[in-house]
Formats: structure tokens, C-alpha cells, sequence
């Protein structure tokens, strides 16, 4: 199993809002999604996954509504809203600036 | 924006709702971590316990869901209180010794700040008061002296300091016409006497200069209540005549209602709606002479003109009138604040009670801090299991604390219950024409100082004993429980500390109510000069426009007093121009004793009264030598003059009084000119608490008639039977007369000690309550330590101790807190003497008598309070402790 790091501050947000795009998911699928995409190096603990999640629910970034799991159970769903996406946007956009100068940094020191 | 306030809005109203859906949500999340496991091929047992380190606490995430939602500190203050409100109801005693012990501090508290705040604090209901200047002479003899109309209009026409002033002066009438004749409080009042106030009349309009001219006076403004209680209401009553002292006035306007009287100083109505009716005031007389004083300054300073600067500009022109008129030489001008005038002399009285009342507070705190400290040590293990659970040491502060505010709000509700009965009760209690007493009132201002001081008790009591529960080490608190657990040694400390402070602070209280009271004491026991049991007061004005001439006044007043004297059950009556300790200091200066200089820069002076014959007699003033007026000193017989022992004592020291003479005439010629002693009476002093009697005369009311007087009856038994009769012998004379101020002298007398009376009941009544709160203290920290210390007795016991020895031990640590404090309470009450010496009469700060009853009453309490504990203490049997060792 691959080493796993800690997620630097404020990019669990990005993360969560960008497994969002697709389409909506249940808490655990986004654990999950972003496991398996990040090659097991990336795990979300679950302490600070639903607080992130109550948090862009009440900035309105993200909104929950109740439906069915695929194993028949309720489950609670969250999706990207207009104002998510515009987020989402901008958050990608400034995380690329921030990698691409740190990179530079990094190679020319 | 608005999402974020729906969303929080959802998260607390649907509370339950919310948290259901979040541990709904969790288990998913767990369940599904389980099942993730078990297909990895762990057991189930396994796969939970992994799935539960993986999610960390599942409380701790709850918690930070909640913080996420953003309502993390109404949702914890709700959770808060729940459970402080469960606490407080499994101990239920301990709550409502609390809460009733606060409920009382605070509710006096909060009924003393609402006297304060109608009294001291509100805005008097003037234009921009605080530019609103009283203005007085001054001079050796009269501190405060009223003005000589001629100066004031050199006053007005001069100053530069006054946007406008204006003067006012104190004369009742009588109005009739309709009904029964009455006596209105009235004033005289210059031209734009409301104009300074700031005040419009409601109809009409206020007396212009035309007015002031000897000649025009016949105008009136009514008060709102006389023109709704006498004319109806009536909206065109302007224009209107009515009858007042037996002339036709016409009224030029109406005041509205709430038009206060500003108080005024000679022959004072204090301040309130209190006035009647207003006439203008005219400049009559030569101008040239301006030795006499009635009437008093009012004026508007103008912007950013110091009340400073007013009174320099007013004492320099004061300075150009004496070189104009020798009458002006002696005086200076006073210029006082309006607000300062009104409510200087209740200031310290009422600051003094708050002082008392926040001490009560104070006890109250120390007691509930105590009482929360003995809890916590109760609850140690409790605490212990939170801390070990993981919760921040602030979490529990937080929580206890919520507990102490919880106690301290429901205090405050109850307080504020009581203080709105407490405040009927006080201002019924409050002593007569105390300044804006109808200002008083439960208002919004103190419904916010409830709840500030509320709050303020709250963490004051509850943040010491929260800190200290908070340090509690969960290891020793969880090893411990079970077991008595002892208190820190610093606690101990702490408690014992606070129990002292709290017998201080109470001892303060009891010697200042001892003060209160011996100064009540003193001044009902005092010797007043004169006998008020069984003595009916009434007083008398006679129309200037009937009664022009003064054998005519002295015709009335002989008849009145011979009908009066004959009633039945009358033992002797009398009229005189005042009633003892009314407020009465009319002064006669200038006069020449015979054969005597007055030092350089002094001159002779006196009170001045008229008297008929039976007077003295009927007001119980005791001759002391020589005669009263008789029937005989009349219009053309030697002018005789009554004396006081105060004057005789003044000016004919150690000599023979009957028979001297003084004279007012410059250049006296003949024998006529000088006015003889006949008698020596008895001294009255002004008020029951003037230092001393002022020297003082009187002349016969049929050689110096006045037309206002007091009459006074002595009966043989209830002096009320002959109220009627008064009014038919008045009537019979002048069926168009007013009998007014019908009053036992009893009540006159009640009157004038209803300001030590009032001081005496408030700091007594603050006083049981802090000893009452010290004695709970210390019974509860004797009770406290004896409970701990239960083992040890038993141990002592078992080893031989006596029975005596253990209530001796309990007894003297009870000493050591009461000893300390009460020493404490005496300095302390030593320190603070100055400020309460105003308000005693009669009695030393330091007075031996009362700081030793103090002392051995709060030793007394002590003992008592620990004698209980001491019982338990020395009952304690060994085996018992034995067997739980």
C-alpha cells in the first residue's frame, strides 16, 4: 500500500467539490472516489470529511437532499450547485497557479 | 448570504431533525467502512473495532459537524443550560437557597437604582437642562438668600451670560366662584418665566413686560389639573374672568399637563406638578430701597457660558449695584445648576443606600461562590469523568459557569418581581417633597441594569469555583470518587477568605444602620420646644382686596381665636405667622438693642413670628420668664416683644431681659419708637436636626398684623373633632374663606424626621439581610468542614478526645473567620465614617456604644451559625469512622 500523505490545507474543499462534478455522490463514495483517483495516496478521514461537507453546504456550494444507495439504504447525497461550480472553477484554476510557481521555485532554488 | 442564514435558521429550529439526519448519516459512513473491511477478509468484530479508530471520536466529529453548521454556540448554550437546569433540579434546596438569596440582592438592588435613576439620572423635563441655572444672594448671616426684585431687573437688563432669566416667587390665593372656596399653590413669575424653562403653554400664551407694571397683574395661567378639576376643561377659558382672592383675574392661559415645578427654596414647594396657578409678578415700590428679599433667580446660561463665568459676570454687576445702593453692600450672587439645586442634598443619601444595597450584592456573591464550591467538590467525580472523556478543560469551565449564569438570570427575573413591589413600597416610604419622588418607576433603564448585574453575579460567583472544578485531575477525581473527597487545601483558603469578607462587609452594614438609627432616635427623643400630642394645625390666608387695612386683620384673628376658644373641647387656641419645623426661617435684621454695638460686620438679627395671645399656650412653648400677649397689647399700647432664650442668651448674656428694648427706626425719638420685652420662651430650633435655636422674636398680632397665619388648637383628646368646628367658626366670620393645611401637628412633626426615618428602615433592612447572608456563609463552610473532617473526630474520639474538646475545635474555627471579620467591619466602618457624617445627627462615627453591640451581635451570629455543625461535630462515633476507613 502506498505511503499516504497528509492533505495540505484547503484543498479538501477543492477535492470534495471536484469528486462532485460528475454528478452527486453519498459521503462515502466521495472517501472513496478520492482514494481510488489519487492511487490510494490521498485518504480523507471521515472527521474532517462531513464537517468540510456541513461546512460548503451552508455556503451554498454544494446541496444535500435524501435518496436511495445502491444496496437499497437511505443515504444522503450531495451535488455541485451553480455557485459550486463557479467555485470549483477558481479554486482550480488558483490551485495550478500555486503548483506550477511552487514547482518553478522548487527547480530553479 | 442567504443561504447561509436559511441554512443556519433550519439547522436550529429543526434541532432534532438535523442531528438525527447527521448520525444517520454517520452510520452510513461507518457501515459501509465495516463492510469495506469484511470483504478484506477481516471478522466482524475486527473490521468494527478498525472502522472505529478510522472515524476517530464519533462524538468529537459530531461536534465539528455541528461547528460546520455554524449554530456550535446557541446549540452548546441550549445544551448548556438543559443540563444545568437538570443539575439545578436534582439538587432543588441548594437551587433555591441560591436563587431566593440572589433574588433579594438583586431585586433591592434594582429597586434602589430605580429611585436613582428617576431621581439622579433622568433628564429633567426641561428644554437642554443642564443650561438651567438657579441664581441666589449670599452673605455671612444667609447663606442662600432669595433676591430684591429692583436687582434682579438690574440683573436682567445687565448680564450677558443668560440667553433670558427670570424670577419666581411663592403666593398662594384663594380661588372662588364656583363651589367651595380653595387654596391654589401659586406663583408670581416674571415675564418669560417658561420661555427659560423651555416650556409652551398648552392655550394661550405667558405674561409679556406689560404684565410686570403695577397695575396689570390682574392675569393667570392655570395648571392643566385646575382648569380640568375647576372650569371643566373649558377650551375657551382663555379670555375668561375668574375670582381669586376676591379679584377678577383673567386667565391668559393654560399649562399642559406634566408642567413640573422647578422647586424653590423660600417658603419651598418642592418640585413636581405642585403649582396651581402663576401670576405675574409686579415691580412695585421705589426702586431705591432694596433691602427686602422674596424672590428667587432662574435663568438659561448661554451656549458654552460656564456656570462659572455666570456667577463672575453676576458679582461683578453685583459689585456696581452696592455702589449705587448702600442696601447692595453685604452680597454676593450665587449662580447654582438647576439639577444640583434639585437633587444635591438626596444625592448622598440615595448613593449611600446604593453603596449599602451593592454590599448585600456583594455578601450574596461571596455566599453563592461558596455554596458552588462546596457543590463542586461534590462533583468531582463527574468532572473528573468529563475531562476523561476528552472534554477541554474550557468545555466544563463553560458548562459550570452556564449553571452560576442560569442561578444568577433566575435570580435577576425574581429580583425584578420584587423590586417592582419594592419600589411602591419605597416611594410610599420615601420622606415628604422628596425631589421627582413621581419620577420613579420600574423603567427600561433599570430592567437593563437587572440584567447587566444579573449577568455581572453570574461570572462573578461562578468563575472562581468553575476555574478551580475545572483543575480537578481526572486520575485523583475518579480515584477519590466514592470516598469524601476533601477540598485543596487552597479552596479551603479560598471559602474561609470569602466567609470573612462577608462577615466585613455585613458588619459595615449593621454599624451604619446602628448609626441610622440612633440617629432617628436621637431626634424623636429630642426635646422639641413644644407639645405635639393632641394639637390640630390649619393655616389661613386674608384677600388683600377685603382685608385692606390692618385693624382689620387683627379684628379677624381676635374674633377667630375668641370663637375658637370657646368650642368644646378645646383646651386653648391660638394663630401664629408659622408652625414650628415647617421650613419657616423669615429673618428681621437691622434692629438696635438698647444701649449695645454689634461687632464690626455683624449686624443684630432674628427670626421674626406674630402671635396671638393664646399661641404659646396652645402650641405647648414654655414661658420661661416674664409674660405671653395678652388681650391688651393692642394697636395703641406699648409695643411688646416675646424673645426666645436662644436671643435673650444672644444679646443681653447674663442679664435681666424683661424690659429691655430694640427698635427697626434709624433714630429712634420717643417711646413709641422701641418695642419692650415681656417675655422669654422656650427655644425651637428650625428642623429637629439644626445644630441649634436661632435667636428669635415675636410681635402681637394686633400690633403687627398678618394676614397669612397658621392657626393652632390643643383639645383634651382627639384633636380631629374639632376640624368641623374650625371651618364653621372660620365660615362664620367669612363664609368665603379657605381653611387649608388641616393637619395633626403629630404628622407635621412625623414629616420633618421622614428623612432619618427612611435612611434608619432602608440600612436596617440591608443590614439584617447581609448578617442574615454572612450567618448562611459561615454555617455552610463550619458544615462543609465538619462533614470532611467527620473521620478525623472519630478518630479523636476513639483516642480519648472529649466530647467538649471537639465542639471547642469546631466553635473556634468559626472564631477565626468571625473574629478577623468583624475587626475587618470595624475598620473598615472607621474608614468609611465620612461619608455618612451628613446623614447622623447626635452620634460619632466611632461611636463606642453601637461598634461594640455590632461586634458581639456578629460574634453571636457566628457562634449560632456554627453551633449546629459543632453539635454534629462532637456526636461523631468512632466506630462509624472506623468501618468506613
Amino acid at each position: 500500500m502506498p505511503e499516504k500523505i497528509e492533505l495540505p490545507q484547503g484543498t479538501l474543499d477543492l477535492l470534495i467539490l471536484r469528486t462532485l462534478l460528475p454528478g452527486a455522490q453519498h459521503g462515502w463514495a466521495i472517501s472513496e472516489r478520492v482514494q481510488q483517483v489519487s492511487s490510494e495516496v490521498l485518504s480523507i478521514q471521515q472527521g474532517s470529511l462531513y464537517p468540510a461537507l456541513h461546512r460548503l453546504e451552508r455556503r451554498g456550494w454544494i446541496k444535500a437532499k435524501w435518496g436511495t444507495s445502491d444496496n437499497n439504504r437511505r443515504a444522503k447525497y450531495y451535488e455541485l450547485t451553480r455557485t459550486g461550480e463557479k467555485q470549483l472553477e477558481r479554486e482550480t484554476e488558483a490551485w495550478r497557479k500555486l503548483t506550477v510557481a511552487v514547482a518553478q521555485v522548487l527547480e530553479g532554488a | 448570504m442567504l443561504d447561509d442564514l436559511r441554512y443556519r435558521t433550519r439547522a436550529l429550529l429543526h434541532h432534532n431533525e438535523v442531528e438525527t439526519e447527521l448520525d444517520e448519516e454517520l452510520r452510513f459512513h461507518f457501515d459501509h467502512q465495516v463492510e469495506k473491511y469484511m470483504r478484506s477478509g477481516m471478522t466482524e468484530e475486527e473490521a468494527k473495532r478498525r472502522a472505529r479508530l478510522a472515524f476517530g471520536g464519533h462524538e468529537q466529529a459530531k461536534e465539528d459537524c455541528r461547528e460546520a453548521r455554524g449554530t456550535a454556540f446557541i446549540e452548546l448554550t441550549l445544551q448548556d443550560t438543559k443540563y444545568a437546569f437538570r443539575q439545578l433540579c436534582a439538587n432543588p434546596t441548594f437551587a433555591l437557597v441560591m436563587i431566593l438569596t440572589l433574588a433579594l440582592s438583586i431585586g433591592a438592588n434594582s429597586a434602589i437604582f430605580s429611585v436613582i435613576n428617576g431621581v439622579l439620572l433622568s433628564r429633567l423635563p426641561y428644554r437642554q437642562p443642564d443650561r438651567l441655572v438657579r441664581i441666589f444672594l449670599s452673605s455671612r448671616e444667609y447663606p442662600k438668600f432669595p433676591l430684591n426684585p429692583f436687582d434682579f431687573l438690574d440683573f436682567r437688563a445687565r448680564n450677558h451670560s443668560f440667553e433670558s432669566i427670570a424670577a419666581f416667587t411663592r403666593g398662594d390665593v384663594q380661588l372662588s366662584g364656583d363651589g367651595e372656596p380653595v387654596r391654589l399653590n401659586g406663583f408670581g413669575i416674571t415675564s418669560g418665566y417658561f420661555r427659560v424653562l423651555g416650556l409652551q403653554p398648552e392655550l394661550g400664551r405667558e405674561f409679556d413686560f406689560q404684565a410686570e407694571i403695577p397695575g396689570n397683574g390682574l392675569q393667570a395661567i392655570l395648571s392643566d389639573r385646575v382648569w380640568r378639576t375647576r372650569f371643566g376643561a373649558d377650551p375657551n377659558i382663555i379670555g375668561r374672568k375668574i375670582t381669586m382672592n376676591m379679584q377678577p383675574f383673567t386667565v391668559i392661559g393654560v399649562m399642559p399637563a406634566g408642567t413640573q415645578h422647578p422647586g424653590n427654596e423660600y417658603h419651598a414647594v418642592a418640585y413636581g406638578e405642585s403649582v396651581d396657578v402663576w401670576w405675574p409678578f409686579s415691580f412695585a415700590g421705589n426702586s431705591n430701597q432694596r433691602g427686602s428679599h422674596f424672590i428667587e433667580g432662574i435663568g438659561r446660561l448661554k451656549d458654552g457660558v460656564s456656570d462659572e463665568r455666570a456667577r463672575a459676570e453676576m458679582n461683578a454687576i453685583m459689585a456696581q449695584l452696592a455702589r449705587e445702593h448702600p442696601y447692595d453692600l453685604r452680597w454676593t450672587v450665587l449662580v447654582v445648576p438647576l439639577y444640583t439645586e434639585l437633587v444635591g442634598a438626596s444625592r448622598q443619601m440615595l448613593l449611600v443606600l446604593l453603596g449599602s444595597v451593592g454590599i448585600v450584592l456583594l455578601i450574596a456573591c461571596a455566599n453563592a461562590a461558596n455554596l458552588l464550591m462546596v457543590r463542586a467538590s461534590a462533583r468531582q467525580r463527574e468532572i473528573a469523568v468529563r475531562l476523561a472523556m476528552g472534554a477541554p478543560r474550557s468545555r466544563v469551565v463553560r458548562q459550570l459557569l452556564t449553571e452560576s449564569l442560569l442561578i444568577s438570570l433566575t435570580g435577576g427575573a425574581l429580583g425584578l418581581g420584587l423590586a417592582y413591589g419594592g419600589v411602591q413600597a419605597l416611594v410610599s416610604l420615601l420622606p415628604a417633597g422628596f425631589p421627582r419622588a413621581h419620577d420613579i418607576h420600574v423603567s427600561g433603564p433599570v430592567l437593563a441594569f437587572t440584567i447587566l448585574v444579573s449577568f455581572i453575579t453570574g461570572i462573578l460567583f461562578g468563575l472562581a469555583p468553575a476555574l478551580q472544578a475545572s483543575r480537578t485531575d481526572p486520575k485523583v477525581g475518579l480515584q477519590k470518587a466514592g470516598r469524601t473527597s476533601t477540598a485543596g487545601r487552597n479552596q479551603g483558603r479560598l471559602r474561609n477568605a470569602l466567609v470573612i469578607a462577608e462577615v466585613s462587609l455585613a458588619s459595615v452594614l449593621l454599624i451604619g444602620a446602628g448609626l441610622m438609627l440612633r440617629t432617628f432616635l436621637n431626634l424623636i427623643h429630642l426635646n422639641p420646644g413644644f407639645q405635639q400630642d393632641r394639637l390640630l394645625t390649619a393655616s389661613l390666608s386674608l384677600p388683600n382686596a377685603q382685608y385692606k387695612t390692618r385693624p382689620q386683620i387683627a379684628q379677624f384673628y381676635d374674633r377667630l381665636a375668641s370663637s375658637l376658644n370657646t368650642l368644646p373641647g378645646v383646651e386653648s387656641a391660638g394663630a401664629g405667622s408659622d408652625l414650628p419645623w415647617t421650613g419657616y426661617d423669615e429673618n428681621a435684621g437691622g434692629f438696635t438693642v438698647e444701649g449695645k454695638k454689634p461687632l464690626p460686620n455683624q449686624e443684630f438679627h432674628a427670626r421674626y413670628h406674630m402671635a396671638t395671645p393664646g399661641y404659646f399656650s396652645a402650641m405647648g412653648i414654655p414661658l420661661v420668664e416674664g409674660r405671653f400677649f395678652t388681650e391688651a397689647d393692642k394697636k395703641d399700647a406699648p409695643f411688646a416683644l416675646i424673645i426666645n432664650h436662644a436671643m435673650a442668651e444672644r444679646y443681653w448674656p447674663h442679664e435681666d431681659v424683661i424690659g429691655k428694648r430694640i427698635t427697626f427706626d434709624d433714630e429712634p425719638k420717643k417711646d413709641s419708637d422701641w418695642m419692650t420685652v415681656v417675655g422669654v420662651v422656650g427655644d425651637i430650633k428650625d428642623q429637629p436636626n439644626s445644630p441649634g435655636a436661632e435667636p428669635a422674636f415675636w410681635w402681637s398680632e394686633f400690633q403687627a398684623p398678618e394676614p397669612d397665619m397658621s392657626i393652632a388648637i390643643r383639645t383634651q383628646s382627639d384633636p380631629r373633632q374639632v376640624a368641623d368646628g374650625l371651618r364653621d367658626a372660620v365660615h362664620r366670620l367669612d363664609p368665603a374663606l379657605a381653611v387649608a393645611d388641616v393637619k395633626l401637628m403629630d404628622s407635621v412633626v412625623g414629616t420633618s424626621v421622614s428623612t432619618p426615618r427612611f435612611t434608619f428602615v432602608l440600612v436596617g433592612l440591608f443590614a439584617g439581610l447581609a448578617i442574615l447572608l454572612a450567618a448562611i456563609g459561615a454555617y455552610g463552610v463550619i458544615a462543609y468542614t465538619v462533614s470532611q473532617r467527620t473521620p478525623e473526630f472519630g478518630l479523636r474520639v476513639a483516642l480519648g478526645a472529649q466530647r467538649s474538646d471537639l465542639l471547642r475545635m469546631v466553635l473556634a474555627h468559626s472564631a477565626k473567620l468571625a473574629v478577623p471579620g468583624t475587626i475587618l467591619g470595624v475598620l473598615l466602618a472607621l474608614s468609611l465614617g465620612s461619608v455618612v457624617r451628613n446623614l447622623i445627627y447626635g452620634v460619632s462615627p466611632a461611636d463606642p456604644v453601637i461598634l461594640s453591640a455590632v461586634v458581639l451581635l456578629v460574634l453571636t451570629v457566628a457562634l449560632v451559625a456554627s453551633y449546629v455543625p459543632a453539635r454534629r461535630a462532637s456526636r461523631s462515633d468512632p466506630m462509624t469512622t472506623l468501618r468506613a476507613e
